[in-house]
């Protein structure tokens, strides 16, 4: 049995593999699957600070490994989260992290400070594809970023803060370093590449926004490549995602730089996804007789 | 809720384009109930969703499947074969409760007979006065399922089969006479809303519990994507708070 704990910020983690935001809700149900307490951490679905009803269905499309998502952040609001949820979650013993979005910037500021203290961490939503104001809109420019993580960090003093980038853009390294000098803590990527799906006889696209988030399988390669920029272009670290659905398809992602993974959309296609990815890199790390998962993290030799 | 490596024993058309898998469950996944569903693995691993199908006929540690061929999955689910194997979560939704009702009148669209007949099959002892509408006579299936009814009437909007009609229109031309407790139906949105204007105008307040369809993701109540709006203006979760609802309670 290899050790699989990772340590990001302070933040023990019982190995590397978190859900990622919006596949998981906030547990539960997976927990009617499995014993949720197994997997290293959860990135909540995204909060705001007041509830919203999101868009308007079909919310989802599906292409040749991927998919394509558009619900817009629906969520119970962040008060709702800190009474239901998180005292659901604490009890399972996994890192909590808290993913939120706003629509203004301080919004995001207001949302930090009602979660400083009580989640391991906050993840910064600046990259969701899906809604017309806030979410990517923060999320593309350097100078944007800079600003809504100076203000996400002003709202918490316990905390630390993830910036979760958007792959949606010119250069993922500056954009990387623009959230190190705003003042996060770690930085989380790719979140979705913004796609549409047509239906032919219908000429029409099959998702009621139009567009959405692509992820799964067929992203990784490019993951994996922005992972290995950001995390080379930055000192604080790095967690890395698109498309793993397999234990070596994270392993892909940690020789990259990423000190942990999250994991998304392999939940849908295997719903034990997760706990499978868990014991595949043990199973990895033993037959190489590798005793930590640490030994791996950013090692790739580069042709 | 289980995954469960399931493998098939039979995969047939019953109709044109719709198609009925019989599953062996290697262990029970407990009750599967009319209403109810499975989360389908189609076979290619590069479609990462599954698929969601009603329970149609579970027996023991079987289970059948009706499906249209609609689009990539289902059509890729066209070429399983006995002895396949595919991964199966199950049970998914709630389902139609009839635990206080005797007398049910049934109203089935098309695919939407197919849960209907899982919610016949288990309640033998009450009394089903079915209304099934079909596109055409080479759509209609499974009609030997629905012979434990007290009466039944079958439809086709050409008149190729049974009556010229739909199943909405052939139950409330009964329906003042019939005297039932409670009603239940599934079939595609157009034909729930007739049902749902029907039912008001002619001012039937019996429950009436109706089964929807959505786009999903993970199917168990995860990830918000087929949501349905509720008529107090919140959003519920067809795979999870569903699908079957009482037909007031949502916006058809």
């Amino acid at each position: 049995m290899a050790d699989l704990q990772v340590n990001i910020c302070g933040v023990k983690f019982k190995n590397p593999v978190i859900a990622a935001s919006g596949t998981y809700g906030f547990g539960r149900e997976y927990n009617e699957l499995y014993d949720i307490s197994q997997i290293g951490g959860i990135s909540t679905k995204g909060m705001t600070l007041e509830p919203r009803l999101g868009n308007p269905v079909p919310r989802i499309a599906e292409g040749t490994s991927v998919i394509l998502n558009a619900v817009g952040l629906q969520n119970p609001g962040a008060e709702h989260f800190i009474k239901y949820d998180l005292p659901f979650l604490r009890e399972k013993g996994l890192v909590i992290i808290a993913n939120v979005a706003g629509k203004t910037l301080e919004d995001y500021g207001e949302i930090c400070k009602k979660l400083d203290g009580l989640v391991d961490m906050v993840e910064l939503n600046i990259s969701c594809p899906n809604v017309r104001a806030g979410g990517m809109a923060f999320g593309i420019k350097p100078q944007s970023i800079l600003e809504v993580t100076r203000v996400a960090k002003g709202g918490l003093k316990r905390t630390p803060l993830i910036v979760k980038l958007s792959p949606n853009v010119e250069s993922i390294a500056v954009n990387a370093q623009s959230a190190e000098q705003g003042g996060a803590d770690c930085v989380s990527l790719v979140n979705t590449f913004t796609g549409m799906v047509i239906d032919i006889e219908k000429r029409r696209p099959v998702i009621a926004n139009n567009t959405g988030g692509v992820s799964g399988a067929g992203i990784k390669p490019i993951a994996v490549k922005m992972v290995y920029e950001a995390a080379h272009a930055v000192k604080i670290p790095v967690i890395g995602m698109g498309g793993i659905m397999t234990g070596e398809d994270a392993l892909e992602f940690m020789m990259a730089g990423a000190r942990a993974v999250q994991v998304g959309t392999a939940n849908f296609a295997n719903p034990n996804a997760m706990p499978e990815i868990i014991a595949q890199m043990n199973n990895w790390l033993d037959s190489r007789k590798i005793k930590s998962i640490n030994e791996i993290i950013d090692t790739v030799i580069m042709n | 809720m289980k995954d469960l490596l399931s493998v098939v024993k039979s995969n047939r058309a019953v109709a044109e384009n719709i198609y009925m898998i019989t599953l062996a469950l290697p262990e029970s996944a407990g009750a599967l109930h009319g209403g109810q569903f499975v989360n389908l693995a189609t076979g290619d691993n590069s479609l990462l969703l599954r698929r969601p199908l009603g329970v149609c006929i579970a027996e023991g540690n079987e289970l059948s499947l009706c499906y249209q061929v609609k689009g990539k999955g289902t059509k890729k689910l066209t070429e399983a074969k006995a002895g396949d194997e595919l991964k199966v979560l199950l049970p998914l939704g709630n389902y139609f409760d009839l635990s206080e009702y005797k007398n049910i009148a049934v109203v089935g669209g098309g695919v939407g007979v197919f849960p209907l007949i899982a919610a016949i099959r288990e309640n033998k002892d009450k009394n089903f006065y079915s209304y099934i509408g079909f596109r055409n006579k080479s759509a209609v299936c499974l009609l030997n399922e629905l012979e434990a009814s007290r009466s039944l009437k079958v439809t086709t909007d050409d008149g190729s089969y049974g009556d010229k009609g739909n199943a909405v229109q052939s139950f409330l031309a009964d329906a003042e006479k019939l005297n039932i407790d409670a009603i239940i139906s599934c079939g595609p949105p157009v034909m729930l809303k007739a049902l749902k204007s029907g039912l008001a105008s002619l001012g039937i307040k019996k429950p009436c519990f109706v089964s929807l369809e959505e786009r999903m993701g993970c199917g168990m109540g995860a990830c918000l994507v087929c949501v349905c709006k509720t008529s107090d203006g919140k959003n519920a979760r067809v795979c999870k708070d569903g699908p079957v609802f009482e037909i007031n309670s949502v916006e058809l």
